[in-house]
């Protein structure tokens, strides 16, 4: 589903960022992406979701290659990904169901059937009762999860999470962690990047894990 | 067909909410566009109306013969003669000293002003109505008839419609000049409008390309935005020109009273009315285009 091969990403600048990185992703897995601060992990992520192209090496998308794409045809690309960012990029002019429209109004799903959807993701995270909310007024974890539904309301089939329990306490985070799976197991390749050595979690899972820019383990963490 | 009727259904609904949310800010700017297309507008139709006022007058347009008043019977037969030849008149009708006296006596006022004359100081004259009317002909009429013996002076009284029609001209290049400086200093207010709703919504675009947003998605609600400033401006500006213009008509109408005509100023028609609003609108549609192209994707990629 997910290609990379002798991927380096250098930005104007600076050292290289991903240097000669190679691993496959298949549908449905859930992987892990973990290493220091700095190691690489959210410009592996951006590589993959087409939010950037790769300085030199191959990234393929379910068999496109995105160094070879159009910039006019990357929008469609990324629109086959959920997207949990950092930082939520969370638009606080606008209440929780607005939030998770924006997907929706880009795919230019409208109507009953956007508002329909819409509930349904609050719905999954939680916060359907907040659908009227700001999303300043909200926690940190109930921002977190606003995200989340944001990322899943167009029905992606990969979601990717930077950070996604960065911030969060231990109880928050295992909650965080649980709903992600949940999405794997109805077919969604998930994947995160978290710079913690997991907390508790006793998944079964691949793990890519980047030191300085190069993948020093891709294997399954037992 | 129908997902691109949606997409732009879309950006219309969202600039409209976002011009209901902020109303008076959006009345504001459309009134700034109104005004500064509503100078032009007027100008237009003054100059409009005064030009059919000379063409109307142009038609009774003619050349005054005067002749000397000591000529003798046969120069006054010998004029009648050649003004009968000549190909280039179409009429011309005499009128002897004694008839103008006559004539003058009772159009004017001051009775005590003629009975104080001595004699008749009044020339033998004929008014002619040139075939051609435009100038080069009418000066060949003039110099023909000012060599005619017995002719003191020959008037074409032409010469104030030709240095209204200079000034007219003069005029049209002045409305011609404002309209083009107005608009440019409209492309700088719509554009600048523009980019400051870009600089506001920055977030929103910057998630927006990142989930996948093209650059139509992102574009058409500015492009829009700018096209509808423009569109609200014109309608102002018709509103202003139209209240301006009744406003001279309630002097013009006194005037012309004194001058026994019906001179009025028309309203704005329907053609300079679409003028106006195409106008402006494609003003604000390239200035917005313009605006977004410059500040929106410079870190695309």
């Amino acid at each position: 589903m997910i290609t990379f091969d002798q991927v380096v990403k250098r930005y104007p600048g600076s050292h290289e960022a991903l240097t000669n990185v190679s691993f496959t992703i298949d549908q449905g897995e859930m992987i892990y992406v973990t290493g220091h601060s700095g190691a690489g992990k959210s410009t592996l992520l951006k590589l993959m979701a087409a939010i950037e192209r790769p300085t030199s090496g191959t990234v393929l998308i379910n068999n496109q290659n995105v160094s070879k794409l159009k910039a006019s045809s990357l929008p469609f690309i990324r629109r086959k990904f959920g997207f949990v960012f950092q930082d939520h990029k969370l638009l606080y002019d606008r209440n929780c169901y607005h939030n998770v429209a924006l997907p929706l109004l880009i795919n230019g799903v409208t109507g009953t059937e956007a508002g329909k959807r819409i509930r349904a993701a609050l719905d999954k995270v939680g916060l359907l009762g907040k659908e009227k909310a700001m999303p300043i007024t909200l926690s940190g974890g109930e921002q977190q999860r606003l995200a989340i539904a944001r990322a899943v309301v167009s029905k992606p089939s990969i979601l990717i999470a930077d950070e996604p329990t960065g911030n969060l306490d231990k109880n928050y985070a295992e909650d965080i962690i649980a709903l992600f799976s949940a999405f794997q197991q109805v077919g969604v390749t998930v994947i995160i990047a978290t710079h913690d050595a997991l907390g508790n979690a006793t998944y079964q899972n691949k793990v890519l894990r980047l030191n300085q820019g190069s993948l020093v383990a891709d294997g399954v963490r037992s | 067909m129908n997902l691109w009727l949606t997409q732009h259904l879309q950006a219309l609904k969202l600039v409209l909410a976002r011009f209901k949310d902020n109303i008076l800010g959006t009345l504001l700017i459309s009134l700034a566009i109104g005004v500064t297309l509503a100078l032009p507008v007027i100008l237009y139709v003054v100059l409009d109306n005064l030009g059919g006022l000379v063409s109307d007058v142009k038609k009774e347009s003619h050349l005054s013969v005067f002749l000397k008043l000591d000529h003798d019977e046969t120069a006054l037969q010998n004029i009648k003669n050649e003004l009968e030849k000549n190909t280039s008149i179409k009429s011309f009708q005499f009128v002897s000293k004694e008839d103008a006296l006559k004539q003058l006596t009772s159009t004017n006022n001051n009775q005590d002003l003629i009975n104080s004359l001595e004699g008749n100081p009044l020339p033998d004259a004929f008014f002619i109505e040139p075939k051609l009317l435009d100038s080069g002909s009418v000066d060949t009429l003039k110099n023909q008839l000012s060599s005619l013996e017995g002719v003191e002076q020959v008037q074409a009284d032409d010469a104030w419609i030709k240095r209204l029609n200079y000034l007219l001209a003069l005029g049209k290049k002045a409305m011609l000049v404002l309209t083009i400086l107005l608009g440019f200093a409209l492309f700088a207010v719509i554009g600048n409008t523009v980019r400051m709703q870009i600089l506001t919504q920055q977030e929103e675009i910057e998630v927006s390309q990142l989930i996948g947003a093209t650059k139509g998605f992102i574009c058409r609600p500015f492009l829009y935005s700018g096209a509808l400033y423009g569109l609200f401006g014109g309608l102002f500006a018709l509103l202003i020109s139209s209240a301006i213009i009744l406003l001279f008509n309630q002097s013009l109408a006194a005037l012309s009273v004194e001058y026994q005509t019906n001179f009025t100023l028309n309203l704005p028609n329907i053609t300079i009315f679409a003028a106006t609003c195409l106008l402006a609108i494609s003003i604000g549609l390239v200035s917005a285009y313009l605006a977004v192209s410059k500040s929106l994707f410079n870190s695309f990629n």
